[in-house]
């Protein structure tokens, strides 16, 4: 509670001092952590309120894709079934978490208004809210992929560990989209429809429901330059036994430096007027 | 036997206090236009100009207010609609950034401004009591060791474990009541009194505000109510197109209305 037993408030005092606060912030809803988990946990319970199965009512019919996708796709693209459906099953999986953390994030500040306007809470424990979101619903939907995993028998080629590195890279990446699509969605109500817009063609444009070896050599830009690509290929991969592309690691670390560089700079200059777009 | 000494008195340093050193707060309001991409897209390409903020036009809420208080002090904040009273309310919150000068407050603060905050209307009462409490800065231990007191104030019985949504307007108004007003601050501000609920409740919520006027420090009330203003506060200070008058005795109410 040391936190709130002092407040300062202070006019711009230049760009560093923008930069100071906006890192306070940060500071601040790290120290309350658990209020962002609170927050995040709340809102799961609540949305499947009602629902015997909970957010498994959503991995259940993820699971229904996975397999209507993976028999008939796998027999349009003529991929053996044991190869098809768990490159399918993981890749909804891990892409779904990838846009639905994007596409959450357009309200990240817009449904926190109430709150942000008669209290002194960290905006970025707002942020970390959606963020948790999404890692407990994908802890749901890691349903499908440990039955996939054991069926297929992938389970013992798989390396977990480098998967895991590929999901904190997935993370701290989708992170800072998540907060600048939050900032840029509080400040116009009509980006949220245009971010949609842009995850949907990613699924189409991304090795999602085909192989990524089917593209032929001259069209492989749309892999090399496709950040869902490397975010989906760093726990996807390791996971289906596979090795990651260094140059993988290098997009995704050169993606998160870059992004949150620019996502923070953003947030500091914007943070002051955050409230007042709501 | 009466402490001769100040500093018997103060346990705990810092002492409680507000202050506020020639704040000032301008509100760019966003009208619908301002809100839409294409639009500014539209504006850019068509060579229209872009106003200097945006599209958003700028309003002085608060100028140069200057503002001192202490523990024991009770301010009432009188003026009309607009003149900056729930926008000061806010910059001493800690959710609104000043544009100029500075606020800070020394104490742990509640906010009394919106008993609906956070309220989730398909989450059950106990659920929004935790939320609630969550969100005010206890700890999830320290909800539950109030929750039985808090259910009870409430008076609401079985239907805590049924969704807000199925409560009536003054069932609703009741449990924002009892979970707003269960945490403890050295600063508590208001937006008006709230008494909320049939005869009997605001009987009840008033006793229970009262109590938490007791405890803090320092209590800021906005209000139109002259009477109440009188019968809580003991300082009272007049904002007017976002200008303060000086803070002056709650005896001198009326001729500070008059003036």
């Amino acid at each position: 509670m040391e936190a709130a037993t002092h407040m300062l408030r202070t006019g711009r005092r230049g760009a560093l001092f923008e930069f100071q606060m906006a890192f306070r912030d940060l500071r601040a809803s790290l120290e309350r952590i658990d209020l962002a988990w609170s927050l995040a946990w709340h809102d799961v319970v609540s949305r499947y309120r009602g629902s015997i199965l909970g957010p498994l009512w959503i991995t259940l019919s993820m699971g229904l894709m996975v397999l209507g996708i993976g028999l008939l796709w796998g027999e349009l693209f003529r991929v053996p079934i044991q190869q098809f459906i768990p490159f399918v099953a993981l890749g909804i999986v891990f892409f779904g978490t990838v846009t639905g953390t994007i596409n959450e994030g357009c309200d990240t500040f817009v449904h926190a208004g109430g709150m942000l306007s008669q209290t002194a809470l960290p905006l970025f424990t707002f942020v970390w809210r959606t963020v948790f979101r999404s890692l407990i619903n994908l802890g749901h939907h890691l349903v499908i992929v440990a039955v996939v995993l054991v069926y297929f028998g992938y389970w013992r080629t798989a390396n977990y560990p480098v998967a895991a590195l590929g999901l904190v890279l997935l993370v701290v990446n989708v992170g800072w989209i998540s907060l600048l699509v939050a900032i840029i969605s509080a400040r116009f109500r009509d980006i949220p429809q245009a971010v949609q817009s842009v995850t949907q063609a990613a699924a189409i444009m991304t090795p999602v429901f085909w192989l990524p070896d089917r593209i032929p050599e001259r069209y492989h830009l749309i892999l090399d330059l496709n950040p869902f690509y490397h975010l989906l290929e760093a726990v996807r991969a390791p996971l289906l036994g596979q090795g990651v592309a260094e140059h993988t690691y290098l997009f995704l670390a050169g993606m998160a430096a870059a992004g949150w560089a620019l996502a923070f700079s953003i947030f500091a200059n914007t943070r002051r007027r955050i409230v007042h777009y709501l | 036997m009466k402490p001769t000494s100040p500093k018997i008195g103060l346990m705990k340093p810092p002492p409680v206090s507000i202050s506020c050193r020639d704040l000032t707060l301008r509100f760019p309001v966003y009208g619908v236009d301002a809100k839409s991409l294409k639009k500014h897209l539209a504006k850019i390409t068509v060579g229209g100009k872009l106003g200097r903020s945006h599209g958003a036009t700028e309003v002085t809420a608060i100028s140069g207010l200057n503002l001192e208080l202490k523990a024991g002090d009770r301010l009432g904040l009188v003026g009309h609609n607009g003149s900056g009273k729930t926008t000061l309310l806010r910059a001493l919150s800690g959710a609104y950034e000043p544009d100029e000068g500075s606020v800070e407050v020394q104490g742990h603060i509640a906010a009394l401004l919106d008993l609906n905050l956070g309220i989730d209307p398909s989450a059950t009462g106990y659920d929004n009591i935790r939320l609630r409490g969550r969100i005010a800065g206890l700890s999830s231990r320290q909800v539950d060791e109030r929750m039985d007191e808090i259910a009870e104030f409430s008076g609401l019985g079985p239907f805590l474990a049924m969704p807000v949504k199925t409560y009536s307007a003054g069932m609703q108004a009741r449990l924002a009541f009892a979970a707003a007003t269960a945490v403890e601050a050295d600063v508590l501000l208001m937006d008006e009194w709230i008494a909320v609920g049939d005869a009997d409740f605001q009987k009840l919520a008033h006793k229970r505000l009262l109590k938490l006027v007791e405890r803090a420090g320092i209590l800021v009330l906005a209000s139109h109510d002259v009477e109440l203003l009188r019968l809580y506060c003991n300082k009272v200070m007049r904002m007017e197109g976002g200008v303060a008058s000086a803070v002056t005795d709650i005896k001198k109410l009326d001729e500070l209305l008059a003036a």
